[in-house]
């Protein structure tokens, strides 16, 4: 067993390192043939991509530990969007002046944290499907259908169904290399990557990961071996808020606008990068995002805008049907009846 | 009948067809989640066929049944590679592309859509509604029913009785697609238009949600989902999103009380005794369909 | 006479990964016969069972019923071709109701694909669900054919499901703990109407832990240990055999095996 894993170790490994070293030589490939334009829809890639790994992420771990594919991750991601504008709007801030903007975002954040220990009260508690059943095992995933369509239209029934202008406090613009980067972009990807590897820390490193990661080998074990797993799933939950909430503010801070269908597009997107990487691993959930955000500004810069979700979606199936696994998953994970 | 109602009748047949659709692959333990994409190539190809007058008269509805049942037929088999979370995912990445392709295509309009010719008057989809209810009713009472039921509940077992699993599912996503193909070609030639945006994800989902919320154990449950989630909204008077939030709570609430949809076998089977007066019956006696579960885990340990 | 033996098992081996769950197995049950399958827990008595109904492919040997070899069917033709089963843990279909299930095993008799569109629910005296019904009623089952499965009785539900396995209309019956949760009543109504059926025609291969159950039913045993057949001969003189002694010695006596059924 140890030998096998040590493969697959290895293996990974090797993956990654293939990955990231045939991404460098395509950057300089495509910096050396198609100049800075291309190279300025790498970045752009990449940042986009940022937003989508931390999304993805955030869907990884949901199903990785409980096998639930969590709907209510758009919606959690728009609430910290629309919460954050609306406390903007409301004059409420107004005392810490030009900081109001991050104090915002900071409590939109909370909102979706708030929204997902919610959703946790009624998805999870009825996760023990009685038979070994199809439609059973879907259970929470229509609750957070159900969320989802909760929570996108109370905030249009508050806020109205139009995309609002949040204030961008960045003017500044980087100049490298004659290639333009804006501040929120680098600050996207920087805490994109922090993030990631504080939870991975955590999920190898605490006594609350280790105690996820059985879970996610088996929750009946699990409790025989004395995890609490009530009392552990909704650290999972409070985790997918507060990764939702980083993400939408960066996206928020990154493109200044905001919408109650914000969530949409990132989920869909987010869900996409998280199969392409392989359901359940953290490491796939990156790759995956940065390969989606890259896929996508290359097809809108050589194909156009509304080529975006068929290249997206049709790469999407073929991993899918082709290689279920994705770069980095596990075997087994995701494939229980649902 | 007013304008108003007559809409009302026209979505509620569509919807019902379209919730066979996808109920009977749920029967068979499949779920759906690209319900749109199957729906969208029976409006196109009705709409396409009656633009340019390649069949004649009505043929386009059959017609569009045909082919939404072949691509059903021929998606089948990539899909049923795959199991749970990901065929919930490679459905939904199926319709996403129907979608893509829809607005990337000028024959079918792009993002403009088509006007589609030939109008349908509501009857003919009253006709079509019907037919398609007593037609899965029939469906699944048969045997072909019964070896679907049994897939949904333990493939393993179904296979060492001699049931085909493989064919089976293949069939019923033909069937599946066959049925949502012919709820997209009356749309098409009711409302006279088709626009690819109006088959986005959301349609799949509440499609999947009319069927999930109804109940799956029986044929009534897509009935019961799309006649609660079309006419309740209606005669609440709530529109806009609210209808949604509603229906979202319902939604919620429905999956924490009673998970198994809103009609059940055994609450079919304690109405149907109240006519037959069968007081023995010992289905009456029982609350609910429920395994003893320790028993069974019991045997597992014992295997071990 | 070649097919004086109904079930004939020829070298069977299988491996998962290191480990040989069965090596070089090699018996025959003749025709009518009804023999038991013993053996320590883990020995490999339900992989057996498992091989012969195609769960698991072999990796060696072959196997033949009623003269013909079965071992390259797929799973489903097997009970067409005459070879059916219960399993170890109940699997009746928890969504269906009693008589829905026991004509599922029916399932392999149907004849054509018009025959699959057969409305069967539709009409309560179609000869399908009378067939089920007086099959039920045959094995001392008095339940409402139409209520659910679930809520029954667990002896109730393990004879349920050798009814559904014997709507087949088997040349053989493989049976995996029949009577493990039965009281003695229902174990005795169990052996009665299981030696009713062998006697029109039907062959029997039971694994078992009731001791007193197979003395009473089977009048010949096989014994499993490790993965190999230790003993092939008249279930009476079983006790006395030194190999199967050796088998259980340390663990429990034969005659005890029984004692720590699941229910």
């Amino acid at each position: 067993m140890a030998a096998a894993a040590d493969v697959t170790f290895q293996r990974n490994i090797l993956i990654k390192a293939a990955f990231g070293s045939a991404a460098l030589i395509a950057l300089a490939l495509a910096v050396f043939l198609g100049g800075h334009v291309i190279a300025q829809q790498i970045i752009s890639g990449l940042m986009l991509g940022a937003i989508y790994l931390i999304v993805a992420v955030a869907f990884t771990l949901t199903i990785g530990v409980l096998n639930f594919l969590n709907f209510t991750i758009p919606s959690l991601f728009m609430l910290t969007g629309m919460i954050a504008w609306a406390l903007l709007k409301s004059g409420l801030l107004s005392f810490s002046g030009s900081w109001s903007w991050l104090i915002a975002l900071f409590g939109g954040v909370v909102v979706a944290t708030v929204a997902s220990l919610l959703v946790e009260r009624f998805t999870y508690r009825y996760f023990k499907a009685k038979h070994g059943d199809a439609t059973e095992h879907a259970i929470p995933l229509v609750s957070s259908l159900g969320f989802l369509l909760i929570f996108e239209n109370l905030v249009i029934l508050a806020f109205g169904s139009e995309s609002q202008r949040f204030p961008v406090p960045f003017k500044a613009d980087l100049h490298l290399f004659g290639l333009v980067i804006g501040i929120p972009q680098i600050v996207s990807l920087v805490s994109a990557l922090i993030v990631v590897a504080a939870l991975s820390y955590v999920l190898k490193q605490t006594k609350i990961g280790r105690a996820l990661r059985t879970i996610a080998e088996n929750p009946e074990i699990a409790s025989l071996l004395g995890v609490e797993v009530t009392q552990v799933v909704p650290v999972l939950f409070l985790l997918t808020g507060m990764l939702c909430g980083l993400a939408a503010a960066l996206f928020t801070v990154n493109y200044g606008d905001v919408s109650p269908f914000m969530g949409d597009n990132i989920g869909t997107k987010a869900i996409a990068g998280m199969v392409l990487g392989g359901i359940g691993s953290i490491w796939g959930a990156i790759i995956g995002g940065l390969i989606v955000g890259l896929t996508e500004t290359m097809s809108v810069h050589f194909l156009g805008g509304d080529s975006v979700e068929m290249v997206i979606w049709g790469l999407l199936l073929i991993v899918i049907i082709v290689a279920p696994r994705g770069l980095f998953g596990h075997a087994a994970l995701g494939k229980g009846k649902l | 009948m007013s304008g108003y109602a007559s809409g009302i009748v026209a979505i509620l047949c569509i919807n019902l067809i379209f919730a066979y659709g996808v109920y009977v692959t749920a029967a068979a333990g499949q779920l759906n989640l690209g319900g749109a994409g199957y729906q969208a190539i029976g409006a196109y190809a009705a709409a396409v066929l009656s633009t340019q007058g390649w069949t004649p008269g009505w043929g386009t509805i059959p017609a569009a049944m045909i082919i939404s049942a072949l691509v059903g037929f021929l998606i089948a088999f990539p899909v049923l590679r795959t199991r749970g979370v990901y065929m919930v995912l490679a459905t939904f990445a199926f319709a996403q592309v129907v979608s893509g392709v829809l607005l990337r295509t000028s024959l079918f309009g792009g993002a403009i859509g088509m006007v589609v010719p030939d109008y349908l008057p509501l009857s003919v989809l009253i006709l079509a509604a019907v037919l398609t209810t007593l037609f899965v009713f029939f469906l699944m009472a048969s045997r072909f029913g019964l070896a679907i039921r049994a897939i949904h509940d333990d493939e393993a077992v179904a296979t060492i009785m001699g049931v085909d699993v493989r064919g089976m599912q293949v069939t019923v996503f033909t069937i599946g697609g066959a049925l949502a193909g012919l709820s997209g070609a009356l749309y098409a030639h009711y409302f006279s238009f088709v626009e690819a945006q109006y088959f986005n994800p959301n349609l799949s989902i509440f499609v999947l949600l009319f069927v999930l919320i109804g109940g799956t154990q029986t044929a009534w449950g897509p009935l019961a989902g799309s006649l609660f989630f079309t006419l309740i909204p209606e005669a609440l008077r709530i529109g806009g999103s609210w209808r949604f939030v509603v229906f979202g709570v319902t939604i919620v609430l429905m999956m924490a009380i009673r998970p198994e949809g809103m009609i059940t076998r055994t609450l079919i089977a304690r109405i149907s005794s109240l006519f037959h007066r069968r007081p023995s019956s010992s289905a009456l006696s029982l609350p609910n369909a429920r395994p003893d579960l320790p028993d069974a885990r019991m045997g597992d340990q014992h295997a071990k | 006479m070649p097919n004086e033996d109904m079930l004939q098992i020829n070298g069977l081996a299988k491996r998962f990964g290191g480990l040989m769950v069965t090596q070089d197995v090699s018996f025959t049950v003749r025709r009518g016969g009804r023999k038991a399958l013993i053996g320590p827990n883990g020995a490999g008595k339900t992989t057996l069972f498992n091989l012969m109904s195609g769960v698991y492919p072999l990796d060696l040997g072959t196997i033949s019923l009623d003269g013909a070899r079965i071992d390259h069917l797929p799973s489903r033709k097997r009970i067409a071709a005459g070879l059916s089963r219960s399993f170890q843990n109940i699997r009746l279909m928890p969504h269906l109701s009693v008589i829905e299930n026991v004509m599922l095993g029916q399932h392999s008799q149907i004849v054509g694909p018009l025959a699959l569109f057969n409305p069967i629910g539709l009409m309560r005296g179609n000869q399908a669900r009378k067939a089920a019904e007086d099959r039920l009623k045959r094995a001392g089952l008095d339940v409402d054919p139409d209520g659910p499965v679930s809520g029954l009785p667990y002896g109730t539900r393990k004879r349920i499901e050798v009814v559904r396995a014997l709507m087949s209309n088997p040349k053989l019956l493989m049976l995996d703990e029949p009577a493990a949760g039965l009281n003695p009543k229902e174990t005795s109504e169990l052996s009665s109407f299981l030696k009713e059926e062998a006697e029109s025609g039907l062959t029997l291969l039971v694994v078992e832990h009731d001791m007193s159950f197979v003395h009473d039913l089977c009048d010949e045993t096989l014994v499993l240990n490790f993965g190999r057949l230790i003993y092939d001969g008249p279930t009476g003189e079983v006790q006395n055999d030194p190999a199967v002694r050796e088998a259980y010695l340390g663990t429990r006596r034969v005659s005890n095996a029984g004692g720590d059924r699941a229910a």
